[in-house]
C-alpha cells in the first residue's frame, strides 16, 4: 500500500513543471553498450550545488540508489503524449524520457520495443549520466581509492587487494560506481593522468588505457584536461 | 441495447445487472457493430493459436541484396504515408512506420546481426528467413494499405520483459497496462498475504497481466484468468505456456468474475483492463483499433463503463477482506465517477481508494481494498 502510494506520487506531475535549470545546454548522442539500442541523453546542467541534502557526498549517494529509488526521484513522461491513450491507441509509442529533479539531467530510450524495457535502460543511461555529471570532492591527503575504483583497476594496480576479485570491464554495471570514483580523483587532480596513476599505484600508460576503455569516461576526461588546456587522450 | 436505455433509467438500474446483461449477449450481436469491417480482420475461424514470427522456423532463404530490395521499397512505402494517417485518425507517421520496417525484419531474419550488413549487401551473401519473401512484401502492404496492427502483422507484442503472441481476435496489449503490474509488484513485496494468494485477471485477452503477475508472486501465489472469447483463451493458454508458467495460471473460459464461485471471498487481488471506450467513440477510433481489434475488448457500452461499474461492484465481494483491485479506465471522467460510485455505494466493503495516472498523467487506473 506504501508502495502503490509512492508510485502514484511518482507519476504525478507528468510533464515539464519544473523551474529548468540554468547553465548551458549539452546535446550529445551516445553509443549505448547495449546492442542494437540507440539512446539519446541530453543533459541540461553545467554544475550544481547540491541542496538540502544531509549527506554532503551527493553524487555518489544517487548510484547507490535501487532503480526504485531512483525512479522516485525522476519524473517520467512518454513522448506525444496527445489523445485519450489507453485503448484509443496503437502506435507503439514506447519511448521513455526520465527526468531526474535534484539534478535536471535527462536520459531517454526510444529504440525498444516495450516501455517497460526502454524505460530500465533509460534509467541505465541515467546512472551513467550521473556518475559522468556529478562530482564528489575528494581530499587527496591521505586518499585512499574506494572499492568499488578499486574493482574497474586492472590487476596490476599495487592498490589492489585479492580482496577485490577480478576487474569489472565496462559492460559491467558496477562499471559506472568505479567510473564516477575514477572521474573525482580526475578533478581533483586537474585531470593529469600521471598524478591521478600515483595514487591507484598504476603506471600512467595503463590508466590512459583504462580510460581510453569506455567513450563516455573517454569524452568526460578529455572534456576536463581540454578545460584545462592539456591534450585529449587519443 | 444498453444505449436504447435512457440515461436516466441507466443510472438507476443497478449496474450489476446491466453488465450481466450485457455479457450474456451472444457474441455475434457485440462484433457486428456499427463499423465496417474490411475482409481482412474477419476473426479466424480457426482457434488455434497462430505462431509469431519470431518464433517460426527459419526455412526461407533469399539474398541479402533482395532484402535489402524489400526494406527500400518498405520504407519508401512508409515514406508515402507521411502524416496522412496522424491527419485522418491521429495514425502512425512515417518515423513509426519505418521503425517498424526495422522491427518486422529482426523478426524475419534467423539471425539480426547480418541486418547492418543491408546498407551495402555483399554480392551473393544469403540469408535465412522466417517468412517467404513474397510474404513479407505481402504483410507490408497490409500494413500500409489497409492499416492492419504492425502486431498482428508480426504476431507479437513486446509488453513489459515479455513477448507475448497475439492475433486478430484478442486485443493487444498497451503500454498504459503495463503499470498495474508495477502496483502489484509493490505491494507484493510488502504484503505476503498478498504475495502468497490468489489473483484473478478477469478479461485477460493475450494473458499479459495475468503472465506478468504469476512471474512476481511467491511460490505460493497463482493466478486465474478469466476471458469470454474462446481465442484469447487459446492466446492466452499460448503465452502461458511459453513462459512455463502453467502451474501458476489457470485459465477459465467466461465473463469477468462467473467462473470464479469456488473462490468467491478467498481472492487476494482482482486486476482488468476491461473494454472502457464509450460505444460511440468506436467509429472514429484509429484504424488499427477499430477496424481490427476486437470490439468485445474495447466497447464498454454508452458511457463506457458498464464493466467497469460491474467489475467495481463484484470485486468487492470476491476479493478477501484486505485484498487489493486494479481497474484500468478510459481516464480522468471515468476514474473519478467510478472512486464517487465506490465511496457511496460501497464504502462499507472497500477502502483506500484512489485513481492513479499513467505515464502522460492521465488518471488511468482505480484502486482499492476489500476492508
Amino acid at each position: 500500500m506504501i508502495m502503490a502510494q509512492s508510485i502514484s506520487k511518482w507519476m504525478r506531475n507528468p510533464m515539464v513543471a519544473v523551474g529548468t535549470c540554468s547553465g548551458f545546454f549539452v546535446s550529445l548522442t551516445a553509443r549505448p553498450r547495449t546492442l542494437g539500442l540507440q539512446i539519446q541523453v541530453q543533459t541540461q546542467i553545467k554544475a550544481f550545488s547540491l541542496k538540502g541534502g544531509s549527506s554532503s557526498s551527493g553524487g555518489r549517494d544517487f548510484l547507490a540508489l535501487s532503480d526504485e529509488e531512483l525512479s522516485r526521484q525522476c519524473e517520467m513522461d512518454t513522448f506525444k503524449a496527445s489523445g485519450p491513450g489507453g485503448q484509443h491507441r496503437n502506435k507503439r509509442e514506447s519511448a521513455v524520457r526520465i527526468k531526474h529533479l535534484p539534478t535536471g539531467i535527462i536520459a531517454q530510450a526510444v529504440e525498444d520495443r516495450s516501455q517497460h524495457m526502454n524505460r530500465a535502460s533509460a534509467l541505465a543511461r541515467l546512472r551513467t549520466q550521473l556518475a559522468l555529471k556529478v562530482r564528489n570532492a575528494v581530499d587527496l591527503n591521505g586518499y585512499q581509492p574506494p572499492l568499488e575504483l578499486l574493482q574497474i583497476l586492472p590487476a596490476k594496480s599495487t592498490m589492489r587487494g585479492s580482496d577485490c576479485g577480478s576487474q569489472i570491464g565496462p559492460n559491467n554495471p558496477k562499471f559506472v560506481l568505479g567510473m564516477q570514483a575514477l572521474l573525482d580523483l580526475m578533478f581533483a587532480v586537474n585531470g593529469s593522468v600521471s598524478d591521478a596513476a600515483k595514487f591507484l599505484g598504476l603506471s600512467t600508460g595503463a590508466l590512459s588505457r583504462l580510460i581510453l576503455s569506455d567513450d563516455s569516461l573517454r569524452m568526460a576526461v578529455n572534456e576536463l584536461r581540454t578545460s584545462k588546456g592539456m591534450r585529449p587522450l587519443v | 441495447m444498453n444505449s436504447s436505455l435512457p440515461r436516466t433509467i441507466l443510472s438507476t438500474i443497478s449496474p450489476y445487472s446491466l453488465a450481466f446483461k450485457r455479457q450474456k449477449l451472444p457474441i455475434s450481436t457485440r462484433v457486428s457493430g456499427p463499423v465496417s469491417f474490411p475482409s481482412i480482420s474477419s476473426i479466424p475461424s480457426s482457434q488455434k493459436p497462430r505462431i509469431p514470427l519470431f518464433l517460426r522456423p527459419p526455412i526461407f532463404t533469399t539474398s541479402l541484396s533482395d532484402l535489402q530490395k524489400w526494406q527500400q521499397w518498405a520504407n519508401n512505402l512508409a515514406l508515402s504515408v507521411g502524416s496522412k494517417f496522424v491527419d485522418s485518425d491521429n495514425g502512425p507517421d512515417t518515423n513509426i512506420l519505418c521503425r517498424e520496417v526495422k522491427w518486422l525484419l529482426e523478426d524475419a531474419v534467423e539471425d539480426k546481426s547480418i541486418l547492418c550488413q543491408l546498407v551495402s549487401p555483399e554480392n551473393g551473401k544469403l540469408v535465412k528467413l522466417r517468412a517467404d519473401l513474397d510474404e513479407l512484401y505481402c504483410l507490408w502492404k497490409q500494413r500500409i494499405e489497409e492499416r492492419r496492427p504492425f502486431q498482428y502483422i508480426v504476431g507479437c507484442e513486446h509488453w513489459r520483459d515479455l513477448v507475448l503472441s497475439v492475433q486478430e481476435g484478442v486485443l493487444i496489449p498497451r503500454p498504459e497496462t503495463e503499470l498495474i503490474v508495477d502496483l502489484v509488484s509493490g505491494l507484493v513485496l510488502e504484503e505476503e498475504g498478498l504475495r502468497e494468494g490468489i489473483w484473478a485477471d478477469l478479461g485477460t485477452g493475450s494473458g499479459a497481466i495475468a503472465i506478468g503477475l504469476a512471474r512476481i508472486l511467491g511460490d505460493g501465489g497463482r493466478v486465474i484468468a478469466t476471458d469470454l472469447s474462446p481465442i484469447a483463451v487459446s492466446i492466452a493458454a499460448f503465452n502461458v505456456k511459453r513462459y512455463d508458467l502453467q502451474d501458476k495460471v489457470e485459465i477459465r473460459q467466461g465473463s469477468w468474475f462467473e467462473p470464479l464461485e469456488d473462490v468467491k471471498g478467498e481472492l487476494a487481488g482482482v486486476v482488468s483492463n476491461p473494454p472502457y471506450i464509450p460505444s460511440s467513440q468506436i467509429v472514429g477510433l484509429q484504424a488499427e483499433v477499430g477496424r481490427y481489434e476486437p470490439r468485445l475488448a474495447l466497447d464498454g457500452g454508452e458511457n463506457g463503463m458498464d464493466d467497469l461499474l460491474h467489475l467495481c461492484e463484484a470485486a468487492a465481494l470476491m476479493l478477501k477482506p484486505g485484498g487489493f483491485f486494479a481497474f484500468e479506465t478510459n481516464g480522468e471522467k471515468q476514474s473519478k465517477f467510478l472512486l464517487d460510485f465506490m465511496t457511496q455505494k460501497l464504502a462499507t466493503n472497500v477502502h483506500n481508494l484512489e485513481a492513479i495516472s499513467d505515464f502522460c498523467g492521465i488518471k488511468r487506473f482505480v484502486t482499492g481494498f476489500r476492508r
